[in-house]
């Protein structure tokens, strides 16, 4: 998944965002530049999250920005940013996150090979050390080597 | 059969990352059970099929209509964690039976 990433350019780096919308925008970029996503994609997810609250926060640091499948995505794939200081999706210091990981979604199949290697890699303390500390895509290769 | 929901915003991240972890969670403490992912609404109006909801505890506040319907509602505050996950299986399932 990470070599992936790599290969096709599908990441961001950014200090900080002044809110999390603007995070969530920042976040789809890599999607979008690639016509995988539709700008509106950030929006979707940005309505959810007020719909709803920040479920895409699922683990502390981590966030899953994502909104329907089939919908302002033509192309079943993950994409990765990370802030240097946390994102605030609320008081609750909990739902803070530096790791982004984008899906999008046509191919339930793929989708859920995606997830569950997404899986396995957060569950790596290590790995997740390394992706905390990751400043640019070098950093990121670490993590296949 | 127990039969569970594991509901998110749109029921394709989240949802199914919770259904992933909460189904080793359930085998290995060897009860049975079906488990559905799915979105909010979508749950909201399955939930009288249903007797278990697992959600991130963002989406909690959607589930007090099922939770005073007599439906466990159990929120995860790390949806990755496998000792929460256990931990809530154990006090709001098992511990209940």
């Amino acid at each position: 998944m990470i070599k992936k990433i790599l290969d096709k350019g599908r990441y961001c780096f950014h200090e900080s965002f002044d809110s999390w919308e603007e995070a969530i925008r920042a976040s789809v970029v890599p999607l979008v530049v690639e016509g995988i996503a539709d700008v509106n994609y950030g929006e979707d997810i940005i309505n959810a999250v007020k719909e709803y609250g920040p479920y895409i926060v699922i683990a502390p640091d981590v966030c899953i920005p994502h909104a329907k499948e089939g919908k302002n995505v033509s192309e079943t794939a993950i994409s990765f940013m990370k802030t240097e200081k946390p994102v605030q999706f609320s008081d609750n210091p909990e739902e803070n996150a530096n790791l982004f990981f984008v899906l999008a979604s046509t191919d339930n199949e793929q989708h859920l090979e995606n997830l569950m290697a997404l899986v396995d890699l957060l569950d790596d303390p290590a790995k997740k050390d390394l992706l905390m500390a990751a400043k640019c895509p070098e950093d990121l290769r670490k993590l296949i080597d | 059969m127990l039969k569970v929901i594991a509901a998110c915003g749109s029921g394709m991240g989240s949802s199914q990352i919770i259904k992933m972890k909460i189904d080793k969670a359930f085998k290995s403490f060897g009860i049975d059970v079906s488990i559905h992912h799915c979105s909010v609404g979508e749950a909201k109006t399955q939930i009288n099929n249903y007797d278990v909801v697992f959600c991130s505890a963002a989406l909690e506040s959607n589930f007090k209509s099922a939770k005073e319907k007599g439906k466990t509602v159990i929120p995860l505050r790390n949806v990755l964690s496998e000792a929460e996950i256990k931990e809530k299986i154990q006090s709001h399932i098992i511990d209940k039976q």
